[in-house]
């Protein structure tokens, strides 16, 4: 099927003329405005009375008013109210809410005040409440106060608006394409004309970001902005207001009677404002006038509601039903049109993305089909996830579907904990049972069986699914290994035998067709068997292996432009190995355990193992030169005396024969420095001797140099001996010394200018004998300092 | 392959050629999930794209930010951590180290025990970046597979106590490996206790005494909570090898004998210390790791001053609380949180008194879903119903509650179904439940307040786990337990006053 370009490719043209036309747009019939009651919802006239009471917060008067029972959605808390809103709008609202914002629940709560008292009463409850905020909130932040925002984020914030699912209670403010039209959406929708008015960049954003803590009832959701992100869409939704003047001082005698208002109003019957209480109920049950009080359009003696005839005849059916007991199906349906959940999922006959809106849900994996950019449908959701990952989804902001632009609203737990109950009260689903597999044999048989279908020699599920946190080479559908967690096997199995049954369009293919197997020669072809094995296998999580075709993940540490230094245990560098790369593409590792320089190589620095148990060790990317790891400085007694080399164990004799080495001759690691190019310079003792060992990394004409410089501190002149060199050495003159990799130099400068004693060549080892390199040093007191270069030769 | 980083020489083998069959079922979950839910929240504290942090180890920085080192050896400091919307930020402060388990802050050094060393780790020029690592001991072998290396916090003398892994699980083939040291404030390395398997975690009890945590394995046959001091013995003799390192502890503790019971070994090795806590096996966890104490001042509920673990398998936390009778720990574990995303590596409280938990699922199996996460425990402020602690009277147990009981149903002795077993203290890999007894509660009494209930037992059986479910007791608004079960270790009774 044709998938439109997602938003994010986007590019809207329009701008903010669309934003202004929209503040201009022709009046419409007065009506509130509950989303989803705009979109395709499953409820009779007398349910929509129902929700309605509901929604207009009917019980907050009238005790028992709600044959649902329903807790009476709190309206948007007033404590931070003059804060949040400019003071201009807020009384502007309380004088004439609907023509303010149209389609706002708030009713006209002045209709019984003549138009001058009207004006007195609106200017005195901002009074109030800003009184109040300076009260709570000393410093900034206390007054409203507008800024400039920024064309960068406005633009993000478009995009943002477009793609993260606002536009499914607020309608898009652009066109889906960049010469496309845009839709008429804007009947049922949230109009946000008022925004601009009302907010500053600061109180919106706070707002966007965490909608729940000024608006508990959490019809508008949190859509899982961080502060960034919800600046950007603040931004987006303030460009082009412009900066306007600070308000008047507050007049004391206006804010007392704005406390008194508030009060005798009844605000708090709906609103929660700290130090007042809500009054008593002003009836009681259903028995009510059905065209006097709040539901006639005239009304003098209660608040004043912009009701449509349909809303009143709806109000009306609701009232002259008897209240009886509400069926948990009636309620899923309550809920999903009150929480305008329909305007993304479908569950049954209802909801859906309409096609006006489907061109802005966008997906980074458009190949996935709709899918993956359409959220998923609520039908028998109770019998397809488990009820832990409904409250999870609900409540935690857990997901699965990162490649969906638009994100899962969170409504709050208090709001909506009664729902997965209910879903899986509700939904059923006859249960299956996954067969067992007993013993090792046929467990390990059921293993493989299910490895090779999930891989790309069976099923290639992998070619679309992403498994156990690795990407597929293919696309990046959800993380096969989640399925445990969240679904269950009833589900699971009709599903995969039957996908389009159970979500029509998907582009999963039938893999056992009419429930036969088409691998017949995995399990037997038996299909029960295969997708209990599979079933099975998903459940093992982290040590399921993973199947054919995944991609594998570099784990190749890179050298940028410094000095990059990696301790982990390494072939050429022992458990206490240490690689060091430089940004010109040479490296060397220290043996920290023996201290000691033992490979050297130039190319690509390491890659380590951070898969399954994997350490972190590290091996060279590139062919090293390996240099000795026994011990570097040593006292000889005399000529003849043996090198001591790092203990030797193997099968026969595993454990370290000399479990003190090298320490109990004399060495100990001390640690190391970076300089500014972050380059480690190694400290380290022997003896009283204290040394500093450095490289650094030159070319020389062609060939790549390591330049090594030791300080050695001394409190009393010493001799020592250095093991320079290991191997096949050839000495190219008392101070150049050459093996077949590598070329190394001792070199004297005026700054590095140790003496150097007798240098003895000469063989080791009594099996395979090979020659050791082996350098007197005469360290006077103090710190000397020497210089050897390392050319590679390879 | 039943306990964290375990059996892995031979997973490692066999993951070369074939599926493991020993790949296993981690049992079931508690199914208390959807109800502890009401009381403590789980949040995920969110990881920016591209970061991978597989925590191994948490500090609260002075400036109540939080460290974390991590199995790849990074560290990070991250801010805002205990936002209402937690929006946390990374700042990368070292990398390139070894494995990090053991993480402590003092005077702008980090204290950072690596599985090579302890190192003392410093931004010495003050632009965020750690750009000096002073090694402070590393006078252990590292030479094998498996040698991990947990450490301590300081103690209240400034010590660090570093507990070290056997070599592939099974041996001792380098220096003091299932041992613990001490690195001293002076930056001498201390030889301290043996026998230890495959420690997970090492601090201190809600009482300031030395504990560490161990995994079921040979001669453990469930992961335990043991007390460390100078000189004890921990069970698993393969490390009895390297006391001549050690003169200051003197002789050579004598071997153990396999397939007897541990209080029956300690009368032949007086230096083997029993399991405090035992956590019976999958019931309890089944790779318990990192612990801490809380000390919320209430912030977190109503377990101030009790010890809470992290479980790397079953992607749990637990809670514990210890007391030591005739000179010897005992205590009592009980299930606390289920439903982490991640195998749990460590916890720790956060300044505003949530309990951070973070690890990884790779390696072992887990049953958290996420390759690494870091999430945040909250209290909901609403009181669980929950066996608040049991502890031990001359004749039985006081059994404290968190809420007033229910006196109809707390009275009843029949409320109260005990069972008793212990484990068989041998060289195989864990072990069954044996010796099972089944105490009969001859009274119970109920304090004033609702909040106790006092049981005499016909009979207390020294070196058994005593299982209590509480299932039929009800709070006095009717709830049910959260979790109806917990479990009490026995090495001593004490006197009658």
């Amino acid at each position: 099927m044709l998938i439109p370009p997602a938003p994010r490719a986007v590019i809207f043209s329009l701008g903010l003329q669309l934003l202004s036309w929209l503040c201009l747009a022709p009046q419409v019939e007065a009506q509130v405005i509950v989303p989803g009651l705009a979109g395709d919802h499953a409820l009779s006239e007398a349910q929509v009375g129902e929700l309605l009471i509901t929604e207009l917060r009917c019980a907050a008067c009238h005790e028992g008013i709600s044959a649902i029972g329903a807790t009476v959605p709190r309206a948007p808390r007033l404590d931070e109210a003059s804060w949040r809103t400019s003071p201009e709008y807020l009384k502007a609202f309380i004088l004439d809410p609907a023509g303010s914002h149209p389609g706002a629940k708030m009713p006209d709560v002045l209709a019984r005040f003549d138009p001058e008292v009207r004006e007195d009463a609106a200017a005195a409850i901002p009074a109030y409440l800003s009184v109040l905020a300076r009260e709570q909130r000393a410093g900034p932040g206390s007054v409203f106060e507008r800024e400039p925002v920024d064309a960068a984020r406005v633009a993000r914030g478009r995009t943002l608006f477009h793609a993260v699912g606002c536009i499914a209670c607020h309608a898009p403010m652009e066109p889906a394409f960049d010469d496309g039209e845009l839709p008429d959406t804007a009947a049922g929708a949230v109009g946000l004309g008022h925004v601009a008015s009302k907010y500053s960049l600061a109180s919106l954003s706070d707002f966007l970001f965490q909608p729940l803590r000024v608006r508990p009832a959490g019809r508008m959701p949190d859509m899982g902005l961080s502060r960034v992100e919800a600046e950007d869409i603040g931004s987006y939704l303030l460009a082009g207001v412009s900066m306007t003047e600070a308000s008047d001082p507050v007049e004391v005698e206006l804010a007392e009677l704005g406390e008194a208002l508030l009060q005798k109003l009844s605000c708090v019957s709906c609103h929660d404002l700290q130090g007042l209480s809500a009054p008593a109920p002003v009836t009681k049950g259903r028995n009510l006038d059905p065209n006097g009080g709040c539901l006639s359009a005239d009304s003098k003696e209660t608040p004043r509601y912009q009701l449509s005839d349909a809303q009143r005849a709806a109000l009306r059916a609701a009232l002259g039903t008897k209240a009886k007991e509400v069926s948990d199906a009636a309620r899923i349906d309550q809920t999903l049109t009150a929480y305008n959940c329909i305007a993304c999922h479908v569950r049954g006959e209802q909801g859906g993305v309409s096609l006006e809106l489907a061109p802005y849900f966008g997906t980074s994996e458009p190949e996935l089909g709709d899918a993956a950019r359409i959220p998923p449908p609520l039908t028998l959701a109770g019998a397809k996830l488990n009820l832990e990952w409904m409250q999870r989804v609900l409540f935690d902001g857990e997901k699965v579907r990162p490649f969906m632009d638009t994100r899962m609203p969170q409504f709050g737990e208090v709001n909506l904990a009664h729902l997965p109950a209910l879903f899986e009260s509700v939904d059923h689903l006859d249960p299956l049972v996954p067969l067992g597999f007993d013993g090792d044999e046929e467990r390990r048989a059921a293993r493989d069986g299910a490895r090779k279908l999930l891989g790309t020699t069976g099923l290639a599920c992998v070619a679309c699914h992403n498994f156990n946190g690795k990407e597929t080479v293919g696309f990046k559908g959800i993380d096969l290994v989640t399925s445990h967690e969240r679904l269950k096997f009833s589900w699971f199995k009709r599903f995969v035998v039957d996908p389009q049954e159970y979500r029509p369009g998907i582009v999963m293919p039938e893999s056992w067709s009419g429930g036969i197997a088409a691998h017949t020669e995995i399990l037997g072809g038996d299909t029960d068997k295969q997708i209990s094995a599979i079933w099975d296998y998903l459940s093992l999580g982290r040590s399921a292996r993973d199947p054919q075709g995944l991609s594998s993940v570099s784990q190749e540490l890179v050298v940028g432009n410094r000095t990059r230094t990696y301790r982990g245990r390494s072939q050429i560098a022992g458990f206490r190995g240490i690689a060091v790369g430089y940004p010109g593409g040479l490296n060397y590792a220290f043996d920290a355990n023996n201290g000691t320089l033992s490979g050297i190589w130039r190319g690509r620095f390491v890659s380590v193992r951070w898969d399954g148990q994997g350490a972190g060790g590290f091996n060279p990317s590139s062919r090293s030169i390996r240099l000795a790891q026994d011990l570097s400085f040593y006292k000889l007694k005399d000529l003849a005396d043996p090198w001591p080399l790092k203990p030797f164990m193997d099968k026969e004799n595993p454990i370290n024969p000399d479990p003190q080495y090298p320490r109990n001759r004399g060495y100990r690691f001390r640690g190391y420095h970076l300089d500014q190019a972050r380059t480690p310079t190694f400290m380290y003792s022997f003896g009283e001797l204290h040394v500093t060992d450095k490289c650094e990394a030159f070319l020389e004409g062609e060939r790549p140099v390591l330049r090594r410089l030791l300080s050695i501190t001394a409190s009393d002149p010493e001799t020592i001996w250095f093991r320079a060199l290991t191997g096949e050495v050839q000495a190219l003159g008392p101070r150049a010394f050459k093996t077949d990799e590598l070329e190394m130099r001792l070199e004297r400068t005026d700054q590095h200018r140790l003496p150097v004693g007798e240098t003895l060549l000469r063989f080791f080892g009594e099996e395979d004998p090979k020659q050791e390199l082996l350098i007197q040093l005469n360290i006077p007191r103090g710190t000397s300092t020497w210089r050897i270069d390392y050319e590679l030769l390879l | 392959m039943n306990c964290f980083f375990e059996g892995c020489g031979l997973a490692l083998a066999l993951s070369f050629c074939l599926v493991p069959a020993n790949a296993e079922d981690l049992g079931d979950t508690w199914g208390t999930a959807k109800r502890e839910r009401e009381y403590y929240r789980i949040v995920q504290l969110a990881i920016p794209e591209g970061l991978v942090i597989e925590a191994g180890a948490f500090h609260r920085l002075p400036d109540n930010r939080m460290a974390i080192g991590t199995r790849r050896g990074d560290i990070y400091i991250v801010d805002g951590v205990d936002g209402v919307k937690p929006e946390p930020v990374f700042e990368l402060f070292a990398t390139g180290l070894d494995e990090i388990f053991g993480l402590e802050y003092k005077d702008g050094s980090f204290y950072v025990t690596q599985s090579c060393e302890l190192t003392r780790i410093t931004d010495t020029d003050g632009d965020g970046e750690a750009d000096r690592f002073d090694t402070l001991s590393a006078e252990w072998g590292y030479e094998n597979y498996h040698e991990y290396a947990f450490g301590s916090k300081f103690d209240e003398r400034g010590n660090i106590h570093i507990a070290l892994g056997l070599s592939q699980s099974y041996n001792s083939r380098a220096l003091f490996r299932g041992w613990a040291l001490t690195v001293t404030p002076e930056g001498k390395t201390v030889p301290m206790a043996s026998g230890m398997r495959s420690p997970a975690g090492i601090g201190p009890n809600e009482h300031g005494a030395l504990f560490y945590m161990e995994s079921q394995g040979p001669w453990n046959s469930a992961c335990s909570l043991k007390a460390v001091s100078p000189g004890s013995f921990h069970g698993h003799p393969v490390s009895l090898n390297w006391y001549e390192f050690a003169p200051e502890l003197g002789p050579t503790p004598a071997q153990p004998k396999s397939g007897s019971r541990i209080l029956i070994e300690k009368e032949r090795v007086p230096e083997l210390v029993p399991y405090a806590v035992i956590f019976p096996y999958i019931r309890m966890g089944r790779s318990i790791s990192g612990f801490t104490v809380d000390r919320s001042g209430g912030r977190f509920g109503p377990f101030e001053d009790q010890m809470f673990l992290g479980d790397f398998s079953l992607s749990v936390v637990l809670r514990a609380t210890t007391e030591k009778v005739n000179g010897v720990w005992q205590g009592a574990c009980y299930p606390f949180r289920e439903g982490l995303s991640t195998g749990i590596l460590n916890i720790q409280f956060t300044p505003e008194g949530r309990l951070l938990t973070g690890g990884t699922n790779r390696g072992w199996p887990v049953r958290g879903i996420k390759p690494f996460a870091l999430e945040r425990l909250e209290w909901t402020g609403k009181m669980p119903f929950e066996i608040e602690r049991l502890s031990i009277t001359p004749t039985g147990f006081h059994v404290d509650f968190t809420k007033p009981v229910d006196v109809t149903t707390a009275s009843d002795p029949g409320s109260y179904v005990l069972g008793t077993f212990t484990h068989i203290y041998h060289a195989g890999y864990g072990g069954p439940e044996v010796d099972q007894t089944k105490p009969v509660v001859e009274s119970v009494t109920l304090s004033e307040d609702g909040l106790r209930a006092t049981l005499v037992l016909d009979k207390l059986t020294l070196g058994h786990v005593h299982e209590f479910d509480l299932g039929a007791v009800r709070a006095r608004d009717g709830e049910a337990l959260l979790h109806r079960h917990a479990y009490y270790t026995l090495n001593a009774i004490p006197e009658s006053r």
